[in-house]
Parts: structure tokens; sequence; C-alpha cells
């Protein structure tokens, strides 16, 4: 059998990640933060790095057993995956938020013409709040930045994932609603978590514990 | 100027010669097993009402409206209309319905992972009858099932839904059904936050998270009612179907819960190594018949045939017992190779005439007609027709 292959997010979850799993005495890979190798043995493990949001895939596709990926990740990609452990770090919300000048500009807008111009980078998760709470809404897709959206005229609103909120400030804008808040998980695969429970449960439990004493 | 299409629409596509022999082998392997086991085949059409009952997500659903305006479906699986039709044609049949299918279903897949949106599946189900046997056959059955196509390593792990909603008691209704689908849809953080908001207990509580979100196996207080039945109906299905392990294919595993609504006892699934998705899934589903107005206890599986085959291929496997295919080339006396063509076959050996562009992996065995009694093979050397049928049927 393979080692098992765990799946980490590059990026600002990478390091409490790696922390988490020290913590729960795994060995973690020596790794530079200019090494280019996406593959790295450590112990037992295979370490899988990758984009976050490609985590999701790599594990629903059993290309790696398990990853430790955002929730927002797993909430905008919709996979099929076992989402097992709340890690607790990587706190993050999802928001709407549009301009504080113009926000009762945009309401009455949004009452004489029916529909508002929501911008993101999180399609679903927008289309999904909007379809709940029952406001039509066009969706404008863009891949970064999506503060200007306002600014520029592209979008009314815009659905942004948001740590601080500075961005957000800075931007002249503030939050009309929260959708969602986000922590970082640890997810498996279901078939690997069904054939390889003896492997994974020691992780799963360690990683349960770890939190709830972080969290207390 | 572009022709016309020739690829398939999206999300289907051509079975060509060796995999649909391939294909072909493991539908015999599995239809004599079923019928071993007293199981009879029926064939709902692929078409089906777009009714609620469907367990697949409207999305996932390919629909369209008929010329009569009527909302139709290809169906997304066999069980629901298998349900459907016992509902209509036997409602008032009293005794075990043993019944077996092999066909396609229907999914939509997003355009983008180049999923298929048919495939075949194969798989039984035992109506109208409840009880740890019934349950114990079936489990058997698709253990014997798996084996004779030549799978022999997979493992079946067995859960138990009313395990999962002891581990669960204490909550009302609502929330249980709440707590439940999370599950199903793998979100154990949700269904875990959800339980302990509708007010079960901490030891509870964390029992439920160290059963369903880490340990699976068996829980370990043993006195509870449903553990024993899922002990017991592993050692029943033990005595119909050992394998050839000592403990048989089947493991205990309560942290099991299948993405299909309609489950209500046992539920189980086949792992094969190397193989990122089941190969088979199954259960009990008591409720699903009352929605089509006739309450009937059942239990079943169902086998995605590709998956099978992935886990075969695999394992190294290959079609077993194929004769070679002979191909006759002609003399200048057309009939002499034709009346040596209906000699092989009728001693059950496969003759085509003339070259062959598509063998389908079949090992060909090529030989020249001299006259009606002698060929020659490959390597040029005369040899009796009779002799030649004697080796090659032999």
């Amino acid at each position: 059998m393979r080692p098992l292959r765990f799946a980490l997010a590059q990026g600002l979850l990478l390091s409490p990640a790696l922390e988490a799993v020290r913590a729960i005495g795994l060995e973690t890979p020596d790794r530079a933060a200019d090494d280019r190798r996406l593959v790295v043995r450590a112990g037992a493990i295979d370490f899988v790095f990758a984009r976050p949001s490609d985590i999701a895939t790599y594990v629903e596709r059993g290309a790696a057993d398990l990853g430790i990926v955002g929730q927002d990740v797993l909430m905008e990609s919709a996979t099929r995956v076992l989402d097992l452990v709340d890690l607790g770090f990587g706190s993050c919300r999802f928001v709407v938020a549009a301009p504080t000048s113009a926000l009762e500009r945009s309401l009455d807008e949004y009452r004489h013409l029916g529909s508002l111009e929501v911008a993101t980078k999180y399609p679903r998760v927008a289309r999904e709040h909007f379809e709940r709470r029952g406001i039509p809404v066009e969706i404008v897709k863009v891949a970064g930045s999506v503060e200007v959206a306002p600014r520029v005229g592209l979008a009314d609103w815009i659905v942004d994932l948001v740590a601080t909120g500075a961005t957000l400030r800075a931007n002249e804008l503030s939050v009309v609603e929260e959708i969602a808040t986000c922590t970082a998980r640890l997810v498996a695969n279901p078939t690997s978590f069904h054939a390889r429970r003896a492997e994974i449960e020691p992780i799963v439990e360690r990683l349960a514990g770890r939190t709830a004493v972080v969290a207390s | 100027m572009t022709g016309p299409a020739l690829a398939p629409p999206r999300g289907f596509r051509d079975i060509l010669p060796l995999e649909a022999r391939e294909l072909r082998a493991i539908e015999r392997s599995v239809g004599e097993t079923f019928a071993l086991h007293g199981y009879v085949p029926l064939e709902p059409p692929v078409v089906e009402h777009a009714s609620s009952t469907l367990p697949v997500r409207a999305d996932r659903l390919i629909r369209f409206l008929d010329r009569d305006g009527a909302l139709v479906v290809l169906r997304p699986d066999v069980t629901t209309a298998v349900a459907r039709l016992v509902a209509q044609r036997y409602a008032t049949a009293s005794g075990a319905l043993r019944l077996a299918y092999f066909g396609a279903v229907f999914r939509e897949e997003p355009a983008m992972l180049g999923a298929e949106r048919q495939h075949d599946q194969a798989g039984v189900e035992l109506v109208g009858v409840s009880g740890l046997v019934a349950d114990a056959e079936v489990l058997a059955l698709l253990a014997e099932t798996l084996a004779r196509c030549g799978l022999t390593r997979a493992t079946i792990e067995v859960g138990h839904l009313g395990l999962v909603r002891r581990l669960l008691a204490g909550l009302d209704a609502g929330a249980t059904d709440e707590v439940l689908a999370a599950l199903r849809a793998g979100r154990v953080v949700e269904a875990l936050a959800r339980a302990g908001a509708g007010g079960l207990d901490g030891p509870s509580l964390a029992r439920a998270r160290h059963v369903l979100a880490a340990r699976g196996g068996m829980p370990a207080d043993a006195d509870l009612p449903e553990t024993a039945e899922l002990a017991e109906t592993i050692a029943l299905a033990r005595e119909l179907y050992p394998g050839d392990g000592s403990d048989g294919p089947y493991v205990a595993n309560v942290g099991l819960l299948p993405d299909l609504p309609y489950y209500t006892g046992i539920v189980f699934e086949a792992l094969s190594e190397g193989v990122r998705y089941p190969v088979a899934a199954g259960g009990r589903y008591d409720e699903l018949l009352l929605s089509f107005g006739t309450p009937r206890p059942a239990i079943g599986f169902a086998i995605p045939v590709p998956r099978l085959h992935l886990a075969l291929y695999q394992s190294g496997w290959r079609v077993a017992d194929e004769r070679p295919l002979v191909t006759l080339r002609p003399s200048r006396d057309v009939r002499a190779a034709l009346r040596v063509a209906r000699a092989l076959r009728a001693k059950g050996i496969a003759v085509a005439l003339g070259d062959v562009a598509e063998h389908a992996g079949l090992e060909l065995v090529p030989l020249e007609v001299v006259d009606e009694r002698t060929v020659r093979d490959a390597s040029g050397r005369r040899t009796p027709v009779d002799l030649v049928a004697a080796r090659l049927a032999g």
C-alpha cells in the first residue's frame, strides 16, 4: 500500500497547518521556503503541497487521503469530502459588502430596478446566499481585487472573504451582512477514511483533541 | 467546411469491442451469481416519471418534456424504478421477491469534470422480507458476486443506520433528520455542531464524534441492540459466503453513511484497494416502497459496473476461458473455405472469414484454406481440419 498522502494548502494556512501536524507528534517535512518540491516524505506520510482550491479536488478524487483546507474552499467548490475536524485556525468570514456612502442609494436602486449586481470571486457561495435570502442578483465573476468593483461601477455590492476587514475599510466598503464564518478543516476522502481507518484515526483524534484544548 | 459531429453528445461515449467484451464477461458472471441465489431478472424502462422520490438531486437528473407534456427523467438509479414496479405489479404478493437487474443509469455531471452521464449498474432487490437472515443473504450475495467476477480482495464495510440514530437518541425528529443529512453529505463538523445545538448531552456528543468522525468499527458499548444485530448479520453472512479469508470480507463500520436518503437499517459499501470510489453500495430501505403506496420491507445493492471493471483491471484481471478467433484465408475454391468455417464452428470454434481489423483482444489463429479437409497455419505447415478443431476446442 502506498504511504498515506496528506495535502496541505500553500499560502496563509500552511504554517498553522504544519504547526498543528507537528503538535500532534507527526514528523513534518523539512522544507525551506524556496523549496520547489511538491510531494515530500516525512516519516510514514507523503505531504502534498497544492493551491488551496485544488486541495478539495485532490481529496475528493482520492489523490490525497487527508487534507487541511479552508472551509471557504469547501463551500465554493462543493466537493464531496468528509469534513472531520474544525481546526480552529485560519478564521475568516464570507460577507456581503457595499460602499459605505452609497448603501442607501443601492437599496433604492434595488427597489426600483428589482435586482442588484454583485461582484465576487465566489459565485457559488454568493448565488446560494442570495437565493436563500430571496434577493434576485446578477453575479459578476471576477478573478481578483473585488473591492474595486463598486468604485468603478462594475457592481453594486460584493461578496468576499475577509479576515480583519482592513481591506474593506481601506476601500470605503462596509459589511451589509455576514454569510458564514470559516475555519481550517481536516478533510478526508471517504473511501480512504474507511479503508485506512487504522492510520487515519489517531490523526483525527489528536487533531480534534488539540483543537478542543486550544479553544478552551 | 465542418463535417457532421462524430463524437457522441457530452458525457456519453462509444464502448469499443475490447472493453465491451470485458463488460459482457462481467455481466455474465454477475447474472450467473444472481441466478444461483434465486434472483430473477427484470427490466424496467430507462425513462421514468420525474417524481420527487428519486434519490438524486434535481440538478443531476437528465429530464425532459415528452410530446405529451409529461416531465420524464432518464432513470438515475434502478432501485426506485423497481420500487414503483413492485408497488404496481406485485401489490398483493405476499412472499419474497428476489429481483435482479443489469442496465444503464443516467446522471447529469458538471461539464468540466469529463464524467460520464451514462453507465451500467448491476444489482438486486430483496423485497418483502426483513430480519437478519435477509440482510445477511444480500450481504453475502454481494461478496460472492464480486468474488465470482474475479475481485477477490474487496472488503465490505457494513454500517447500521439504526445504530447512528441510537447515537443521536435524545434529539427530536427534525434535528435528527438534519444531522443525518449533514452526515450523508460528509459534513461531520456541521452535523455534530447541529447535534450539540439540538441538545445532545456532552458524553453522547463525544461518543458520536468518536464513532462517526474517527474510529468507525463497532462502538465500544456492545450492549446496544443494533450492535448485536450488526455482529449477528455479519456472522450469518459468513455462513453463507465466507470468502477465502478467515473472517470473510465483512468489516463492521458504524461510521459508514452512504450518500442516499432512503436507507433505514444496515448499509454497506464494497471497497477495493486502489479504487477511489466504492465498487458497490447497498442497504435496507424499508420506507421507499411506502412512498409508492405499498409498505414493504426491502434491501438491495447496486454495483456501478465501470468501477467494478476498473477494480478488476487494476488487479490484473482478464476475461477468462476465451477461445481464440480463427481467421480463414480462402484459397481459389471459396466454397472449400466456407465448408471449413462451417466445420470449425460446429465444434464451437469462432471463425471469421478473411482479415480482421478489430480483434478486441482475442488471440488470432490465422489459417489458410488448402482444401475443405486441410488448412495451412502461419508457419506454412499443412494440418488436417479435424486435428486443428480438436486442438482448439480442447
